[in-house]
């Protein structure tokens, strides 16, 4: 079966003074994995409950197939839907679970047992029919919700953190689940998560939403190599922010002053920003050559003694203290013969000009 | 430990069971002692009786009065449950799941019934039944009984939505169906027990009532409560012990149905 097109123009919501969401507009294509990102608090909630029917939108519309969806009532939008609590029903069997959608739109029970086959096989969960729901692990009932939402092929399958209450092994594996679960059903998926590796390991492309607006919408590696604003660049991933001091150079290449006499390099066009607004370099950690000894000469290289150092999945992570004001993170795969920089050692920082980005701090 | 220590220590394990058994046997025991009371060969009230005989529940059986009232006790006491199981479900509902602005206060409103002395209820309802010409029926004191029955279902079955996520409704609603499927096939089953256990509550509490009784109902009507308090004014014999020793037996049964029925949904509740 093929997605829906989805097109939100213009939603927003308020409640009194408070605005939630602002107006927001969006274009998801049919069969798209487009994921909504975001602290808590971001929207994000709210726009993917105005799309599911729980929340009236205080202006805008909301466009399935190019049908306005907003006065229509949840139970009549044909949208599948996985909760972050799953949601299963405690009274009734992982069978029964699945075919409610389907008794719902009193389908025949042939049909019924057909169909809920089907997605149990999907699902791996064949021969677990007749189990209640509290008898499975955490991640089997997060596949009895999928099955549940993805019964009826509904077009539009919304997920709301699907995988927030699983450990991390599990949920990785449902990652890899969800995906290729994705690729079977063909319909078109709204992912709610405030886990970034999580959006970019699923989507085709993510909105990352903040105080109630879409900040940016992209692909995930055009997200992270080109962020919009520092907020983008600090929540996918993590980077060296530095604030620059005075207004955009006359020459473009001209080396920038980032305060205590250091002098950053970047190959960057200035970025255009509304009336002058504040400009930041960003270096992401994996970027930066951390070597013994000191510094080369020029721009983008910089001395500084280890504070912390971390290990963790085949990754060195260092936490550089330049000076007062300055500390710079710096991760990379060690090589095997590569020895562990020890704290309060002192050693060399560079990176190449390119790896300098320039971004509007809003 | 000092010796002292130790000897308090051991004298608060004897000390605090046995409390515990005293406060539990002063709550109990004034209802037991009609028990030995109906089975007196004696006259009038005695307690403890000098001699026993089955006389008093063949005396109940042939006075008129008490059946008929018992009859009218149920007459009275069914309706109200059902009427009390339909407001107070519609109002637990509203406010535990609907976006309600005043909800905390409704939820005050809706409990204070219960709290209110009786003989206030009554005496406001008087006039007004009066008025209405629903004095001394059945009708009249069904309202009135509601009125202080109906906070027992609304207080069991807002426990009851408060133990689950609304997440189960709208998930329904996203499988398809409307509001009243929703009701029917997801949230009624969730808080069957809490509307069941709230009925039980709300019968007995019209079973027992005798303030609103005395004020709302006339000779055809009077409920077992307020013969019995007729009956201890004019004759003071032990028919009174046997008849309320068969109201504490039925009770006492209502009451076991309950604790059965919230050990069962404790399960339940622990099982998902």
């Amino acid at each position: 079966m093929t997605g829906a097109q989805l097109a939100v123009q213009g939603l927003y919501k308020r409640y009194g003074e408070v605005q939630a969401l602002a107006p927001t507009d969006l274009d998801v294509a049919q069969g798209e994995f487009f994921a909504l990102i975001g602290p808590s608090g971001s929207g994000k909630s709210t726009l993917l409950g105005s799309i599911a029917g729980f929340v009236a939108p205080s202006g805008g519309r909301i466009l399935v197939d190019g049908a306005d969806v907003v006065s229509v009532p949840p139970y009549r939008r044909n949208i599948g839907m996985v909760f972050q609590n799953y949601a299963l029903f405690p009274h009734m069997s992982v069978f029964d679970n699945i075919a409610f959608p389907l008794r719902m739109r009193k389908a025949a029970s042939a049909e019924i047992g057909a169909r809920v086959e089907r997605m149990l096989a999907m699902v791996r969960l064949q021969g677990m029919g007749a189990r209640r729901s509290s008898q499975l692990s955490g991640g089997q009932q997060q596949r009895v919700a999928l099955a549940r939402a993805a019964v009826y092929d509904p077009a539009l399958l919304l997920m709301d953190e699907p995988l927030g209450a699983l450990d991390k092994n599990l949920r990785e594996e449902m990652q890899d689940e969800i995906k290729q679960f994705h690729r079977q059903i063909g319909a078109t998926v709204l992912y709610v998560t405030h886990d970034q590796d999580e959006a970019a390991r699923l989507s085709d492309r993510i909105a990352i939403l903040d105080h109630g607006r879409v900040v940016q919408v992209g692909a995930p590696r055009e997200l992270y190599e080109k962020p919009c604003n520092a907020f983008v660049a600090s929540f996918l991933g993590e980077a060296n922010l530095f604030a620059i001091q005075g207004a955009a150079p006359a020459i473009r290449g001209t080396a920038l002053e980032i305060g205590g006499g250091i002098r950053l390099s970047t190959t960057r066009r200035w970025p255009d920003t509304a009336n002058g607004a504040a400009v930041m370099a960003c270096v992401r950690p994996e970027a930066i050559r951390l070597t013994e000894g000191t510094a080369a000469a020029g721009d983008n290289g910089l001395e500084g003694v280890i504070e912390d150092v971390v290990y963790s999945a085949g990754l060195l992570r260092y936490r550089v203290r330049v000076n007062d004001s300055c500390q710079i993170t710096v991760r990379h795969h060690p090589g095997p013969a590569m020895r562990t920089a020890a704290i309060g050692e002192r050693v060399a920082l560079s990176w190449r000009a390119d790896d300098t980005l320039l971004i509007p701090k809003e | 430990m000092t010796p002292q220590g130790e000897f308090l220590s051991r004298l608060m394990r004897v000390a605090l069971p046995g409390f515990a058994v005293l406060a539990l046997a002063y709550l109990i025991l004034p209802s037991l002692i009609i028990v030995p009371m109906s089975f007196s060969n004696q006259l009038y009230l005695t307690f403890p009786p000098p001699g026993w005989s089955l006389q008093w529940y063949g005396a109940m059986q042939q006075d008129l009065s008490w059946p008929q009232a018992a009859v009218n006790s149920f007459l009275v006491g069914v309706p109200t449950a059902l009427l009390s199981v339909a407001l107070g479900t519609l109002a637990a509902l509203a406010v535990v799941r609907g976006r309600l602005r005043f909800a905390a206060a409704a939820s005050a409103f809706l409990v204070a019934p219960m709290l209110l002395p009786h003989v206030i209820i009554a005496i406001g309802l008087y006039p007004v039944m009066l008025d209405l010409g629903l004095l001394r029926g059945y009708l009249g004191i069904v309202i009135g009984h509601t009125v202080v029955a109906m906070p027992l279902v609304f207080i069991t079955v807002s426990a009851a939505l408060r133990n689950y996520s609304e997440s189960l409704e709208l998930a329904a609603m996203t499988c398809g169906a409307g509001p009243w499927s929703a009701f029917r096939h997801i949230t009624f089953p969730m808080i069957r027990m809490g509307v069941v256990v709230g009925g039980l509550l709300a019968f007995a509490t019209s079973f027992d009532e005798l303030m609103l009784s005395l004020f709302l109902t006339g000779p055809g009507t009077r409920t077992l409560p307020r013969l019995i308090w007729e009956q201890m004014n004019a004759y003071l014999t032990p028919t009174i012990a046997a008849v309320a020793t068969l109201i504490l037996a039925f009770s006492l049964l209502l009451l076991a149905l309950v604790a059965l029925l919230q050990r069962g949904r404790a399960a339940e509740g622990q099982a998902s």
